[in-house]
């Protein structure tokens, strides 16, 4: 059918705002603070064969591949099977599924008998069981990472609210009012989502609402092409590290080979690091998230609707066994340290091709902190993720102290963590001078934030990484500076390293320190004022602005 | 007399009621100094200062202060460890795949930030006792040698005990009388100390400010006699007497769209009619709000320039779709409408002063919905020519012609003001069909009747001088105070005489206050109630009736939020979830006298009977043109018809009918099908 342009633009705009009022419910809702506060979680509308055609702009790294989880689903049952009151779970790494934490619900949206669409959102779930609370460093495979959910199909009245399915998740994750609350915000935003689309149906009629579902991936395919157009055509490589794999001290390469070739780009991995026998291999979905994260963000203006049309123009591979698409059952938890590597390697390719479009290495790293206790109500468990600054562009600094490109989680409020976990406290959270790359705009500044430890019998489980590397800057930029963890106990230091965990005793501090980016451009270059500016406010030393003068 | 001054972007507005008699004049604004302009305007209102009893006054003075970074020098003083937390801010990015992003900027320098050793926890317990010494010590010289105007305080877990920043303050200000103190446990008592911190410190900021702006003022109306009352409005909806907000300044942001839902809600009120979706459409923006029983709703949270503020507002939603919203076509090929706007200078095409880009305004000239004769009652000739010329390339594209071009934009304008409405209607469980939509604003009367079938409202109320609302709901708006604490509570037997406990608390010391500021009349109180599940973050307010509170159970209370639960997400959570209660406000209303009406102001202008428009993009048709001064009391016209007013038109398209009724108001009606 042909679409009125005016009706087109009306849908396309309503499906956008409907998937962005199934976020802020699904936040809204929540009960965890790594949902509620954190906001690790995301929302999508999607076709009926499964296709993001709207999202809510929450977590990157969860939204580039809700559709091959969900066609892990579909291939099980066949969207022509479903009943109003069928739902999807699914959280399988090796079924498209990011880490076992990131649970997937995908709701049918009905429309004159036949289904039109999905409403989807996926979180970060506390706790999923596996072998510690939140996180698991020394898992040696997927069984080991916690609970791991099939493609399945629930009936909500039948299976939720006491039901079979719902009492077995209950009964394997440690924290079960919370996650069992997330879940149903899981559920309401769909329910939104499916109330939305049906309203849209009813108004425009169901044809209509389709043809729309089309059009706006095609909307997204042709400006991502037209972006991909403005790139010269080549080759280009690029090559990142992670620090180590959690028991050897040897790094792990990641490398890419970018394509483009007029209006089309591949991503090939071949040549990065054989898969690990710790937590830090990435499912190849993730593996694809990430790719197409950061060439949208590198070459596309922002408000370009994120869907499977944007995708379409982009091919990513990856060997099998490698880091970036490892063999079942090897564990995933801490797969976004080399999607972040699988980030910057792409942005260091694509930085010889389109040098203006690209930002330097950040710190870019997802660094996880893990505090947990038995009390004797229950199992309590904080666990918050930190990201760095940032890279530097050709025209502004780095971003200070916010999270990393492939995430996007709020920090949880001091004042928020006092009312809930009255085992540790919280006594600093500060950025963290001279610990910006210099250059012509320089890095974003890192932070740190340092916990007391207020009881015995605390477990510290963390994983990061740039413990080691430091984040490249660009083009004359200098690199940004690495994190660490450190427990001090008795006026001693005790030195972690990236993935690893620890039992606390009282009395004990945490600092745990998150590095800056990499600037941009030849120092020497940088305005004299913005330099002065920096040194007044305290956020680089005397020393480190002398050094800054002499380029 | 009385007398409201409204200031905005381009107009300062005035109405007076002398008795019963009420006037309506419009001056051009002077944003360099408000005051010149609402001075001016009641100048050529002929209104000698000493003839007014109540003056109240509504200005932007206080937002653009933020927005043009004008304020006070700050300084910001916080728990040992901490000084960062305006920088930091929440860790997140609004816009996640922007390379280049950047946090909003606080309006303090890092290096005046400072740290005091002490510290609470969430209990309200010291943990450890504010160093004294070391604040007299390191504190105070820094703030003596800073040249500050003011200093922001917000110590950790203050909003639970206020023990260490009252000290605190108390010390600076022994020490440095010239420092004007803002301390988050006054300015906003709740939890999450960014928040907190943003709004002391934004507090801080503009107070200087705008005290400096009212006590010239003030000198200047007791100059020229006036012995009246001088009150300002602010942004929950209330007004408060100047030298209270003199005070504390934060209620005066964002204080402009309270004060025309005010007066939308008491015009309509006149009409009986309390269930209302308003609409504001202005040159570059869209003001919308969903009022149930006449009764504005509050919103915990608002934000300027992307820095938030915790204190309660009018729960109003703001879009970029204005009459000056520019019409164009992105890369993708998909026609778009604003949310960049023409703005005042050059203006939509058919201003003749440069601009050639369509606005949503040329495409009501293109379509006939606007006479070129007949703008602002006459007095600004526009150019319809380049009306229809700014949509050419538009039309090319489309493959359509200039008129489908223009009704296209039109629509899409509509589906953003829907969009605005759904998002205060539908998404927050409210059917847009219960309420009758009220337009107001220069641009809204145009377009009232389009966005209400989309909706499938059949009820419009369209006030008299639909442009000037804002400057008469100044005069319509109560004395208004909020008190609220965070105060969590465990959801047992025992939680509504803790709520009854609260209420006496407050009640006693609003009385006090407003005593103390030279009001006497009876006041109203509104208990509002924040709660939620235990465990969630995010909590769903629950209004309790005076009149309940004495034998509210807690099982009353319970389901009530229950039921708020669904009607939000849909679902009422898993059977057996404790709910707790978060915090709690007491909204404090000292009631007016009732306005009289204000009738359509006349517009003498020479009108053709009849005249072409085309609303299909297809055909024209013929509508009828009237005069909203001569549709008196009673009558009764039917669309197609532009019935033209001094401030605004209102667009009557076919099937639909209007009536003035006694109240002055145009009742709007969708014939029976």
């Amino acid at each position: 059918m042909t679409l009125d342009p005016v009706e087109y633009a009306i849908i396309s705009q309503s499906l956008i705002a409907a998937a962005r009022e199934m976020g802020v419910k699904l936040i809204r809702s929540a009960y965890s603070n790594i949902l509620r506060e954190a906001r690790d979680g995301s929302a999508a509308l999607l076709d009926a064969k499964g296709n993001t055609v709207a999202q809510a702009e929450l977590i990157p790294m969860q939204l580039g591949s809700i559709g091959r989880i969900f066609a892990a689903c579909t291939a099980v049952y066949p969207p022509e099977t479903l009943q109003p009151d069928d739902v999807f779970f699914i959280n399988d790494p090796y079924s498209g599924g990011q880490h076992l934490q990131d649970v997937f619900i995908f709701h049918p949206i009905f429309a004159d008998g036949s289904v039109v669409g999905f409403a989807a959102s996926v979180a970060h779930h506390l706790d999923m069981g596996g072998g510690n609370p939140g996180l698991n460093p020394t898992a040696s495979d997927v069984y080991s990472e916690g609970l791991i959910i099939p493609p399945t199909k629930i009936n909500v009245k039948r299976d939720w609210h006491g039901g079979g399915f719902q009492r077995l998740l209950k009964a394997n994750v440690r924290v079960p009012a919370q996650t069992m609350g997330d879940f149903d915000a899981q559920m309401a935003a769909n329910a939104v989502g499916v109330l939305r689309v049906n309203e849209l149906a009813t108004r425009y009629g169901t044809d209509k609402v389709i043809a729309t579902m089309a059009a706006l991936q095609d909307y997204s395919e042709t400006r991502m092409r037209a972006a991909i157009r403005e790139v010269p055509d080549g080759v280009y490589a690029g090559e990142d590290m992670v620090d180590d794999d959690g028991i050897t001290e040897d790094p792990l390469p990641v490398r890419v080979t970018v394509t483009v070739s007029g209006d089309s780009m591949t991503a090939d991995f071949t040549g990065t690091a054989p898969q690990v026998m710790r937590n830090l291999n990435a499912p190849f979905a993730s593996t694809i998230s990430a790719s197409v994260s950061v060439i949208k963000a590198a070459l596309t203006s922002p408000d370009i609707p994120f869907n499977d049309g944007a995708m379409r123009p982009i091919t990513v591979t990856a060997p099998k066994g490698t880091l970036l698409n490892p063999n079942h059952p090897a564990p995933v938890r801490a797969r976004m340290e080399a999607c972040s590597r699988a980030w910057n390697a792409i942005m260091k390719a694509l930085s010889k091709a389109v040098p203006d479009k690209v930002i330097a290495c950040g710190f870019d790293t997802t660094s996880v902190c893990c505090l947990s206790k038995l009390r004797d109500n229950g199992w309590s468990v904080y666990l918050e993720v930190f990201g760095g600054g940032w890279g530097a562009s050709s025209t502004r600094d780095g971003c200070d102290a916010v999270d990393s490109p492939l995430s996007n989680c709020s920090n949880t409020p001091a004042e928020a963590l006092d009312q809930d976990f009255p085992f540790f406290r919280l006594t600093e959270y500060a950025l963290v001078p001279d610990s910006c790359g210099r250059g012509r705009q320089r890095g974003g500044i890192g932070f740190v934030r340092r916990y007391e430890v207020l009881e015995d019998g605390v477990k510290l489980a963390i994983y990061a990484d740039r413990f080691v590397q430091k984040p490249a800057g660009l083009l004359g930029g200098t690199p940004g500076s690495t994190g660490s963890c450190v427990v001090r106990r008795n006026g001693q230091d005790i030195v972690l390293k990236s993935k690893q965990q620890v039992d606390l005793l009282k009395g004990d501090t945490v600092i745990y320190t998150l590095g800056g980016g990499g600037g941009y451009g030849d120092p020497g270059e940088r305005d004299a004022q913005a330099i002065s500016q920096d040194l007044e406010d305290g956020v680089i030393s005397q020393g480190f602005a002398a050094a800054w003068a002499r380029g | 007399m009385r007398v409201g001054i409204e200031v905005g972007g381009t107009f300062t507005d005035l109405v007076t009621f002398d008795g019963a008699k009420g006037t309506v004049a419009k001056v051009p604004s002077t944003p360099k100094s408000p005051d010149i302009g609402a001075f001016n305007a009641l100048e050529a209102g002929g209104i000698p200062p000493a003839q007014v009893t109540d003056l109240v006054h509504g200005s932007t003075i206080a937002t653009n202060a933020i927005l043009e970074r004008r304020g006070a020098k700050v300084a910001f003083v916080t728990t040992r460890g901490f000084r960062d937390i305006l920088f930091l801010q929440r860790h997140d990015r609004r816009s996640i795949y922007d390379l280049r992003y950047a946090k909003p900027a606080p309006p303090v320098r890092r290096r005046d930030t400072y740290e005091v050793t002490e510290r609470i926890d969430a209990r309200g317990d010291v943990v450890l006792p504010l160093d004294i010494t070391e604040v007299k010590r390191d504190l105070l010289p820094a703030l003596a040698a800073g040249g500050y105007e003011a200093v922001a305080l917000c110590l950790l877990s203050s909003y639970v005990s206020p023990k260490h920043e009252a000290e605190l303050a108390a010390l600076i200000t022994a020490s440095l009388p010239n420092i004007r103190v803002a301390a988050s446990h006054v300015i906003a008592p709740e939890f999450r100390e960014f928040e907190r911190a943003s709004t002391t410190l934004l507090s801080a900021y503009v107070q200087p400010v705008i005290d400096s702006y009212l006590d010239r003022f003030e000198s200047r109306l007791k100059g020229g006699g006036f012995a009246g009352h001088f009150s300002v409005m602010q942004s929950n909806g209330g007004r408060l007497p100047a030298i209270a907000m003199r005070r504390n300044a934060i209620s005066a942001l964002f204080s402009g769209p309270a004060a025309g839902l005010v007066g939308a809600i008491r015009q309509a009120g006149c009409s009986g009619r309390g269930d209302l979706i308003t609409f504001d459409m202005g040159g570059t923006s869209t003001d919308v709000s969903l009022v149930r029983g006449g009764e504005p709703a509050l919103t915990p949270e608002t934000e300027v320039d992307g820095l938030p503020i915790r204190t309660p507002v009018l729960d109003i939603v703001s879009v970029g779709a204005g009459g000056g919203s520019l019409v164009w076509i992105d890369d993708g090929g998909m026609l778009r409408v604003g949310p960049r706007s023409a703005g005042a200078d050059p203006g939509p095409a058919c201003y003749g002063r440069g601009g050639t880009a369509p606005t949503i305004t040329d495409a009501h000239v293109v379509r006939g919905t606007i006479r070129p004769e007949s703008f602002l009652g006459g007095s600004m000739k526009l150019d319809a020519e380049a009306a229809r010329r700014s949509f050419q390339e538009i039309a090319k594209r489309l493959g359509t012609d200039v008129n489908g071009a223009a009704v296209a934009a039109i629509r899409l304008g509509v589906a953003n003001i829907v969009r605005a409405i759904q998002i205060v209607s539908t998404e927050r469980g409210r059917d847009p069909r219960d309420y009758a939509l009220l337009p107001f604003g220069g641009a809204g009367p145009l377009l009232a009747a389009e966005i209400a079938d989309e909706l499938g409202i059949r009820e419009i109320l369209v006030p008299p001088n639909p442009g000037v609302i804002s400057a008469q709901g100044l005069l319509a708006a109560d004395y208004v105070k909020v008190y609220g604490v965070t105060r969590r509570l465990q959801f047992d037997a025992a939680a509504p005489e803790a709520l009854r406990e609260e209420h006496a608390h407050f009640r006693a010391i609003a009385e006090k206050e407003f005593r103390e500021l030279g009001l006497a009349g009876p006041l109203e109180f509104q208990l509002e109630v924040d709660m939620r599940f235990v465990g969630q973050a995010f909590e769903i307010p629950v209004t309790i009736a005076d009149r309940d509170l004495p034998t509210l159970t807690s099982e009353a209370l319970h389901h009530a939020f229950v039921e708020a639960h669904r009607r939000v997400y849909l679902h009422g959570g898993e059977p057996g979830r404790r709910a707790e209660i978060v915090s709690l406000r007491l909204l404090v209303r000292s009631r007016l006298d009732t306005l009289p009406n204000l009738g359509e102001r006349m517009v003498d202008l020479e009108r053709p009977k009849q005249a072409p428009v085309n609303i299909s993009g297809t055909e024209t048709q013929s509508a009828a043109i009237v005069n909203a001064a001569h549709l008196t009391e009673g009558r009764t016209v039917s669309g197609p018809t532009l019935i033209e007013g001094y401030s605004s038109t209102v667009w009557l398209p076919e099937t639909w009918t209007a009536t003035r009724d006694a109240a002055g108001n145009l009742h709007v009606r969708k014939d029976a099908a």
